[in-house]
């Protein structure tokens, strides 16, 4: 391993850095002038809601010169009149234009032009350890001409949303970033997340958090999807939202009995395996803990369905046992086809309500 | 691969050093020189290479963990952050694969745990099986063990705590999103030596998604696990629920390192016990003055007796019960120390110094109250004299009947002065205050004769022997109550800043120095509570001289931790406008009040010596602390059905207590339909009972 190493390039980083300040230009703005220039990009929203709980206001950022403001689909948006104002204070009446079902975005359109803009990169070069900068209306405390709040941090990860802690229902198809600093708050979806050279990287989520953890989530749809969402909703070719049923299938499909289900999350042992099934056939035998079906981990009786689920039929079933202290991989083959009709809900996300 | 050891200081001078160079180009800027206009963008690219780097110099150390069989249940905290379902991250601290994790990630009933490697070389994850070998359920560490092919890249042996400094950089590292790319957050340390002295305070999010993660410094030194401590004895809870405040910690390789061969040994570790308690009962401000040895305990066994001083524990010279709780909460169960007391034989002569070495405990043998039978007469303790456990002395105000005290002829009036405790080599100790004496009972099993020296009312001192009992259980069909009085009880509205919803206090007749008993009701929540529902409580309150204080609920609906601190500042608040006998303070509450009643002593703290549910049993989430003197309630529930029996619920709270050590009684028959009043008054009244 070649840990040690990361300090001495560190310092010789540092004394480079240290020349360039002294000797010759930067690259990069000032976070100062940065967060200038993209606050002037973002939108404060004003439609439906206000009652408790539900907020009536959300974050946008103008994404053409002709007043193209992208946000994240919301119930604000249920409204006739939306209300967009623009970093300098002047308010205009919007109208949505259209929206992406599968990614949750939304276009309003306000009669405009000549506006400063983020230009959306259609590739999303940003990695984990980003520094990134949150520009969101949080909590509505921007009023009028107010600008923008800006929070800093970094990009914690980038993870497909449904991986994350296996339950979840899917927002939208694609990865998103999850981000070290709490963006879930009201009024910061929709708001634009940059780095520390002042490109857009993505856009602040929507107020999520997983059943099964509990957590809130600050997440960020990236660039490239914002830039394919922004497209599809133009040329109104917008695809219908993902399911919101995972499928769920049975291992007895492959002959595995699993022991009951007593406990709310009762360890997938398998109590019997059917003769002549796949499942014998791969060696599978009672007292085996499935730990992982293809690559993913499947702590309780419940995963395990649903794991199976969302293979397709055909699909080749690998499955990680634990046996005698030992883990143990093994190959069923393929997955039988689902029965008809047997879909059953997944544990989704809720949404603050 | 280890990481390098060099001294943190140098990256802090380098940090430093990048600081000092922003401050420059801020200066520059300042005059206008627009050649170097962007360069604080630069300085922060160059922190952020610096993080991926810390952040890639750890990873390959940095494991994934999965566990099977983790029931709901199993992990304390709010539902909100409970338990790991999903994946979570552990260190690995030996290449022969011994790895360590949080009792988040692999709580005890857990049924399989499976670290996965991230698979550098074939970017295919490889699951090993683990084995759970030792546990540190002080700072909540779980050492597993896999049986890797091959040796595992493992973290260094990690930033010494004393490098460290406030506001430097640090990196959370974990595999709890994504296993091929380690998670990142970035902070900095926020305090070194939190939660008793057993982690390190960070602002980097710290959350469900990275326990068990790396917390390193700029370089990618070690500097511990993240992981969310356990509930600690105070009361403040430093688990999971803090995970979005700005609040989070990791455990000090340094310190898992220290118990590594103990781990692997397959020890269980668990925090030691001295088995100690104090005469002032807070912590912050009280001299740690011992009130009780308890009887085979650590602090018994080598000689501590009441009325020492702690100066020195473990090392470090103390003044305060929470210096003394600084030095003993990093220690474990068996680890031996030096502590030194200062001794006072006699008013007379000059204290001296006595060193003990103890060995901590990991339980105590249970404990049970033990009672002579007397009552003192009320006193009033201002907030300053707590700190040394005020001096005032024991006059008995009335006589427990049927008790030691009634046969040994004591009566309303004398006044206790000095007490000695059962043993050849006993010494005896001035009673200075009911504490005092509450203390060395504490240290005495029910059935041991202690001596006590009685003055009675015409000044003459006599020497009685009084075998104690257990605690009774039920209060007695009637309790002294206070002389008629011509004024009726002052019913008031207590304001206090910050309290939505003030309480009704009714506060009996009689002048400001005229200490009163305290009694919170909490009844069915309805929002504010109006002055009108007082008026059941007035006679009561004057007869018995206890003030009731009747809190409103925030919530229209239900109790809220809310209502909690409105009580406690309520209580404040009270205290200024009458005198309180600080061993007098009772809660009581019916239905769902009654189960928030527990939960407000419990929030409240050991100061409140009674509780009282009617119609009500604990709530499902109560936390049962055992009893130790100084930490001892009186509970009482409602009296058994016709056929005898209590609710099955009440009665598997009832066995739960008593097996912690709590005295537990019923209360007396009663018509259902009317509180109580009066035996919830007089409730308060006996619980001053020694």
């Amino acid at each position: 391993m070649s840990g040690a190493t990361g300090w001495p390039r560190q310092v010789g980083g540092v004394v480079v850095l240290v020349a360039t300040l002294v000797m010759a230009e930067g690259v990069a703005d000032t976070p100062r002038q940065t967060i200038a220039d993209a606050a002037r990009k973002v939108v404060k929203i004003h439609g439906a809601g206000g009652l408790r709980g539900l907020e009536s206001y959300q974050t946008g950022i103008l994404v053409s010169p002709q007043g193209h403001v992208l946000t994240v689909m919301s119930t604000v948006l249920d409204a006739d009149e939306i209300d967009c104002v623009l970093d300098d204070g002047v308010r205009y009446r919007g109208t949505l234009l259209g929206a992406d079902p599968s990614r949750q975005l939304a276009v309003i359109a306000i009669d405009a032009a000549d506006l400063p803009f983020f230009a959306i990169a259609d590739n999303d070069p940003v990695t984990v350890g980003t520094r990134v900068l949150a520009l969101s209306n949080l909590f509505g405390v921007a009023v009028g001409d107010e600008r923008v709040s800006v929070q800093h941090g970094v990009v914690t990860a980038r993870v497909p949303l449904e991986a994350r802690r296996g339950g979840y229902e899917v927002p939208f198809p694609g990865d998103v970033y999850i981000i070290d600093c709490t963006t879930n708050n009201p009024g910061s979806p929709g708001g634009g997340l940059i780095d520390w050279e002042g490109r857009l990287v993505g856009m602040l989520g929507k107020e999520l958090r997983a059943s099964a953890s509990g957590i809130w989530l600050s997440y960020a749809i990236p660039a490239a999807e914002l830039a394919r969402g922004y497209r599809d909703i133009l040329s109104g070719t917008v695809s219908a939202p993902p399911a919101r049923d995972a499928a769920s299938f049975d291992p007895l499909g492959l002959g595995i009995v699993l022991v009951p289900d007593l406990l709310d999350r009762t360890p997938p042992f398998i109590e019997s395996v059917v003769s002549g099934s796949l499942a014998e056939r791969a060696g599978l035998s009672p007292d085996d803990l499935v730990v992982a079906v293809d690559g993913r981990s499947v702590p309780s009786r419940d995963a395990v369905q649903r794991a199976l689920g969302m293979l397709a039929d055909g699909d080749p079933v690998r499955i990680a046992v634990v046996r005698e202290g030992r883990v143990v991989d093994v190959e069923l083959g393929p997955r039988p086809p689902l029965p008809a009709g047997k879909r059953s809900n997944t544990p989704g996300v809720e949404q603050d309500q | 691969m280890r990481l390098s050891g060099k001294p943190v200081a140098a990256g802090g001078r380098v940090i430093a050093a990048l600081r000092a160079a922003a401050a420059i180009v801020a200066i520059v800027l300042s005059l206008g020189q627009p050649r170097h206009g962007r360069a604080g963008g630069e300085i922060g690219l160059a922190e952020e290479r610096a993080f991926q780097a810390a952040a890639a110099g750890v990873a390959a150390a940095v494991v994934r963990i999965e566990s099977s069989g983790v029931s709901a249940s199993a992990v304390e905290g709010p539902a909100e952050a409970a338990p790991a379902s999903g994946p979570s991250t552990g260190l690995v601290v030996d290449p022969a694969g011994w790895v360590i994790t949080t009792a988040f990630a692999v709580p005890d009933d857990v049924k399989q745990a499976i670290v996965v490697l991230p698979g550098a070389t074939t970017g295919a994850a490889s699951r090993f099986a683990a084995r759970v070998v030792g546990r540190d359920t002080s700072r909540g560490v779980v050492l597993l063990k896999v049986d890797p092919p091959a040796a595992l890249p493992s973290v260094g042996s990690g930033v010494p705590r004393a490098s460290l400094s406030v506001g430097q950089w640090t990196i959370a590292v974990a595999r709890g999103w994504d296993l091929a790319t380690p998670n990142i957050a970035v902070g900095v340390v926020s305090a070194i030596n939190r939660a008793w002295g057993r982690a390190v305070q960070t602002d980097a999010a710290v959350s469900p998604a990275n326990y068990g993660g790396a917390l390193v410094d700029i370089r990618g030194g070690v500097i511990g696990m993240l992981a969310p401590l356990p509930a600690d004895t105070a009361g403040m809870m430093l688990g999971t629920e803090l995970y979005d405040s700005g609040i989070g910690f990791a455990v000090p390789l340094e310190d898992i390192r220290r118990v590594l061969p103990r781990l692997q040994s397959g020890e269980t570790l668990v925090p030691g016990v001295l088995g100690v308690s104090y005469r002032s009962r807070d912590v912050f401000t009280g001299v740690p003055t011992i009130a009780t040895s308890r009887p085979g305990s650590p602090a018994a066994e080598v000689g501590i007796q009441p009325g020492d001083t702690l100066i020195s524990v473990h090392g470090r010279p103390v003044t305060r019960i929470a210096e003394v709780r600084h030095a003993l909460s990093p220690l474990y169960a068996g680890d031996e120390l030096e502590i030194v007391v200062e001794r006072r034989e006699s008013a007379a002569q000059a204290p001296r110094r006595v060193t003990m070495k103890p060995r901590l405990v990991a339980n105590l043998p249970p404990w049970r109250r033990a009672v002579i039978g007397i009552v003192p007469k009320r006193v009033a303790v201002k907030k300053e004299d707590d700190r040394e456990g005020a001096a005032q002395p024991v006059v008995v105000d009335w006589v427990w009947p049927e008790s030691p005290a009634s046969t040994a002829g004591i009566v309303a009036g004398m006044t206790v002065r000095a007490i000695t405790p059962p043993g050849e080599a006993a010494e005896t100790v001035p009673v200075t205050s009911s504490a005092a004496l509450a203390g060395v009972l504490g240290g005495v099993e029910a059935g041991d004769t202690v001596t006590l020296v009685v003055r009675d009312a015409d000044g003459k001192e006599q020497t009685q022997a009084v075998t104690t009992i257990p605690m009774p259980t039920d209060i007695p069909a009637q309790t002294p109550t206070r002389p008629e009085s011509p004024d009726a009880a002052e019913v008031v509205k207590l304001e206090a800043a910050e309290v939505a919803t003030p309480p009704i206090a009714v506060i009996p007749a009689g002048n400001e120095d005229d200490p009163v008993g305290v009694l919170v009701y909490f009844g069915r929540p309805h929002g504010p509570v109006a002055v009108d529902e007082a008026a059941v409580w007035r006679d009561a309150a004057n007869r018995y001289g206890v003030a009731v204080i009747l809190p409103g609920s925030t919530d229209p609906q239900r109790w809220s931790r809310d209502d909690i601190r409105g009580v406690a500042r309520s209580l404040d608040s009270l205290r200024g406008r009458r005198a309180i006998d600080p061993s007098r303070l009772a809660v009581a509450g019916s239905g769902a009040g009654g189960a928030f009643a527990w939960l407000a002593a419990d929030a409240l703290g050991p100061a409140i010596r009674g509780v009282a549910l009617l119609d009500a049993a604990l709530p499902r989430q109560a936390r049962v602390e055992p009893a130790e003197p100084g930490r001892s309630r009186w509970i009482l529930f409602d009296p058994p059905r016709t056929d005898g029996s209590l609710p099955p619920r009440v009665e598997a709270d009832r066995e739960r207590l008593v097996r912690a050590g709590y005295d537990v009684g019923v209360l007396p028959e009663r018509d259902t339909e009317t509180l109580p009043v009066e035996t919830l008054c007089s409730f308060v009244e006996a619980i001053g009972l020694l």
